[in-house]
């Protein structure tokens, strides 16, 4: 739809290393995911205010 | 029964504790995933994949349409000796003596040759197409495999064609039958046929999908897209949207030997991802394994303000 920002209704682009092949939206959802969960190690739980 | 309960279990906590807002978390989190699913979806567009037919089928590449009707008729194809749940032509996938696929029995029966075409052409009104089902009935079984096979075996020498001539009458009414199901397919009425067989509501696609994955065309627009069991294909979507990347370990076991030119992968590759997932399961009770949070602390990691704060 050209209303659309990002269509996706196209082919994708593979990545292929040996028997690896990943797609790059995959790939970009796993880097997306492993951010997410560097982010969860690294950043600081929230402070609870003392009751 | 009295259950004996260690002492570190019955032991009291005498740390610090904090107040955890479970409902707040909750909340929170779904407002957090409610926003982001709206967001993306007002961005992105989604893969707009029509649906395949068998009049698309029969449509764009007539020639693999007549071949795979005559490998019905002569019994060659991957549903006609699939075994359970549609027949009982082989035992299907096993696991050494195991055999799994058999086990299950035959709960959709399915004969391809009578099922995909002889039933269709049944529901033809044009005399060739009658007088040709009468003949195909009225022969022997080792005469309808006679005639099948020599017509495979002649489109497939003669390459992309949708009929073969019959000079000497050697593939008796086979080449009437192939050509008559190709103009019902064609003008897409093969597909309400076979949805339509078993109830007036075409809800089970189960036919049409198995005479369509027997002929080569589904497969090449399948691995057009990625989408073929050897290109980690379950983990891929159509389109340029991301795909299920949890299953790559799943898939992963399919693009490696053995199992990837294996009979038996798929009953292999799901036995080895319930030992996994076992072995998951029992992690705390598995020697060495159990030790992995002393050896790899990333829970210090996490609570690092606890430890530094409890001089842990």
């Amino acid at each position: 739809m050209h209303l659309l920002a990002i269509s996706l209704d196209h082919p994708a682009k593979y990545i292929s290393w040996g028997p690896i092949s990943i797609s790059v939206p995959n790939l970009i959802m796993i880097l997306v995911l492993v951010g997410f969960f560097v982010l969860a190690l690294s950043l600081p739980f929230p402070k609870h205010r003392k009751r | 029964m009295r259950t004996k309960e260690r002492a570190v279990d019955l032991e009291k906590w005498q740390g610090r504790k904090r107040p955890y807002d479970l409902v707040k978390e909750f909340v929170v989190a779904m407002v957090a995933v409610a926003v982001l699913v709206f967001a993306c979806s007002s961005i992105f567009g989604s893969p707009d994949e029509r649906a395949i037919t068998l009049q698309d089928w029969a449509k764009n590449t007539p020639s693999d349409f007549v071949k795979t009707t005559t490998s019905e008729l002569a019994g060659g194809t991957t549903s006609a000796t699939y075994g359970a749940p549609y027949n009982q032509a082989s035992e299907g996938q096993v696991l050494g003596p195991l055999k799994l696929q058999k086990w299950f029995g035959v709960k959709v029966p399915i004969e391809a040759a009578r099922d995909f075409v002889v039933a269709p052409l049944a529901m033809s009104d044009k005399p060739a197409i009658q007088a040709a089902l009468v003949q195909w009935k009225s022969a022997t079984a080792a005469t309808q495999s006679k005639w099948a096979t020599g017509y495979a075996d002649a489109l497939e020498k003669a390459g992309e064609v949708t009929s073969v001539a019959d000079s000497n009458g050697s593939f008796g009414p086979v080449p009437t039958m192939a050509s008559g199901l190709l103009d019902i397919a064609q003008v897409g009425a093969l597909d309400g046929m076979l949805t339509t067989q078993a109830s007036p509501l075409p809800t089970d696609f189960t036919k049409p999908l198995l005479f369509l994955a027997d002929g080569t065309y589904l497969e090449d627009l399948a691995v057009e897209q990625h989408l073929g069991g050897d290109q980690w294909g379950m983990m891929n979507e159509t389109g340029s949207y991301p795909g299920q990347s949890w299953m790559w370990l799943y898939s992963f076991w399919y693009q490696i030997e053995p199992l990837k030119s294996s009979e038996n992968a798929d009953a292999q590759v799901w036995a080895i991802m319930g030992l996994l997932t076992l072995g998951l399961l029992f992690l705390p009770k598995i020697p060495i394994l159990n030790q992995l949070p002393r050896r790899i602390p990333i829970q210090r990691l996490i609570w690092r303000q606890y430890y530094r704060e409890e001089n842990l």
